[in-house]
């Protein structure tokens, strides 16, 4: 691509909560400098993805909806020709901020996070009160005709309402569906990890349940990343190697995630990144470098494109591993946090180390 | 002979590729089109100072072997823009009252 076709843009370091598995906060992404940015950087910004023929942009943070200018930044999104979503905890969200999205007719939806069926299992992660204002956040969504995704991020304290998640967000509620995640080894979650990532027999039970729940829904329960995706992949994997299948197109080097193919992030401090996951490679600041310039010469920007091109059989981590044709070494984010390394496979993530610790994969006959 | 000169939609992104493609992109429906190398050329002549055979003449001057027919095709290219909206023309709204755009 001559220019990213989408931004994500972290348009406030601040926040109402502090999640506990939150990977912004404690991460190279919570910078703010002296601040947040006026609104008048954001437009003029704008201005420049405009001519860069971007199309869309994700608007994230921090909660977005803390930024008494939102419309203002929302405004300039729709004058220069693009179409935005949003990221919020849903808890400031109210009908007349919905109706003004509604009334832009250019937001492709607002991603909120709902991770239990009762307070309880949300409230502990959120903080208490959470749940019942993100669900009126949601609900004030859905009344004034935004397309609301919920975001459920999977941990210790919820993996065993998992049944109750989807059976209040998808006959509760009513929604056509919601998407998985599970708190990953970044920012806060690091610093919690205890208390909230998942061990290998929540992994198992996690995948289980959700396969068999995504199942039950018609495969309206979806997730890029997590248990769910995990279970699936892996299942996948499985199969090819004891087909002793051919390895798969695209496999058995590090092309997992290549989303600075296509887009790149922005920090609240203005400092351009390849991803909010990769937020502690600074590539350049708005409205300072040249961003098509930058997105087509940067030579950090045109290693990571290159690191696809890294076999896994480089690395000591995948010796001897049977999956390594089918894998893609996930997650480049993970990778660094986790082993310190962009150019390395995810540990969070590998089959071979899942299984060994105790890991068994879910039945097959689970699958849609 | 077509006298009417089609302007592009304003609001209509054009994101083109490393390989002379490109995509409109409509932000208003969120619709996208793949327009080939030829449809790039014409896309940046609706300017409102082109009709189609000024383009097909233009198109002719910077391309070799362009089919006796082209012009035809073109007609169609930028009907089939108008209908999606992608299109418009300029008319006159008498006098004093400046102009507007077609749809």
């Amino acid at each position: 691509m001559r220019t990213p076709k989408k931004v994500d843009i972290d348009i406030t370091n601040r926040c109402n909560l502090r999640c506990r598995y939150c990977y912004h906060f404690e991460s190279a992404g919570d910078a703010d400098g002296d601040g947040d940015l006026p609104a008048e950087e954001w437009l003029r910004f704008f201005g420049e993805l405009n001519r860069c023929a971007v199309t869309e942009v994700t608007l994230a943070g921090g909660e977005p909806f803390l930024r008494g200018d939102l419309r203002e930044i929302i405004r300039g999104v729709v004058e220069n020709r693009m179409r935005f979503a949003i990221l919020t905890n849903g808890t400031l969200i109210t009908d007349e901020m919905a109706a003004f999205l509604a009334s832009t007719k250019r937001c492709n939806y607002v991603q909120v996070s709902i991770d239990g069926s009762v307070p309880e299992s949300h409230d502990a992660m959120r903080g208490r009160g959470s749940f019942a204002r993100a669900l009126q956040g949601l609900q004030a969504l859905r009344r004034n005709g935004v397309r609301a995704a919920v975001r459920v991020t999977i941990h210790r304290k919820n993996v065993h309402d998992l049944e109750g998640i989807a059976r209040f967000l998808l006959e509760d509620i009513g929604l056509g569906s919601f998407g998985t995640n599970s708190a990953g080894a970044m920012g806060l979650c690091r610093k919690n990890a205890e208390m909230v990532q998942l061990t290998v027999e929540d992994r198992i039970l996690a995948m289980e349940t959700l396969l068999r729940l995504s199942k039950q829904y018609n495969g309206r329960i979806q997730a890029m990343a997590g248990p769910l995706a995990e279970a699936r992949t892996w299942l996948d994997m499985e199969d090819a190697r004891l087909e002793g299948r051919p390895p798969m197109p695209d496999r058995g080097a590090l092309t997992g995630c290549g989303c600075y193919r296509s887009s790149l992030s922005v920090r609240a401090d203005g400092v351009i990144t390849p991803c909010t996951m990769l937020s502690q490679i600074e590539l350049g600041r708005i409205n300072r470098d040249d961003l098509a310039t930058l997105w087509r010469e940067h030579g950090l920007l045109n290693a990571l494109r290159e690191r696809g091109h890294i076999p896994l059989s480089r690395f000591p981590f995948c010796e001897g591993c049977d999956y390594v044709p089918y894998c893609t070494g996930n997650c480049p984010g993970l990778s660094y946090t986790l082993a310190g390394e962009v150019n390395h496979p995810s540990p969070d993530a590998c089959l071979r180390k899942f299984l060994a610790e105790g890991g068994r994969l879910p039945d097959r006959a689970l699958l849609c | 002979m077509d006298v009417k000169k089609p302007i592009a939609n304003p609001l209509i992104v054009l994101r083109e590729e490393f390989d002379d493609w490109a995509i409109l992109f409509d932000p208003d429906t969120g619709n996208a089109f793949g327009l080939n190398p030829t449809g790039v050329f014409i896309w940046k002549l609706l300017d409102g100072r082109h009709n189609p055979d000024d383009i097909v003449n233009r198109l002719r001057e910077e391309a070799d072997n362009v089919p006796e027919d082209a012009g035809e095709h073109a007609r169609r290219f930028i009907a089939s823009l108008e209908q999606q909206g992608l299109v418009g023309y300029e008319i006159e709204q008498g006098p004093g009252a400046g102009t507007g755009v077609r749809g």
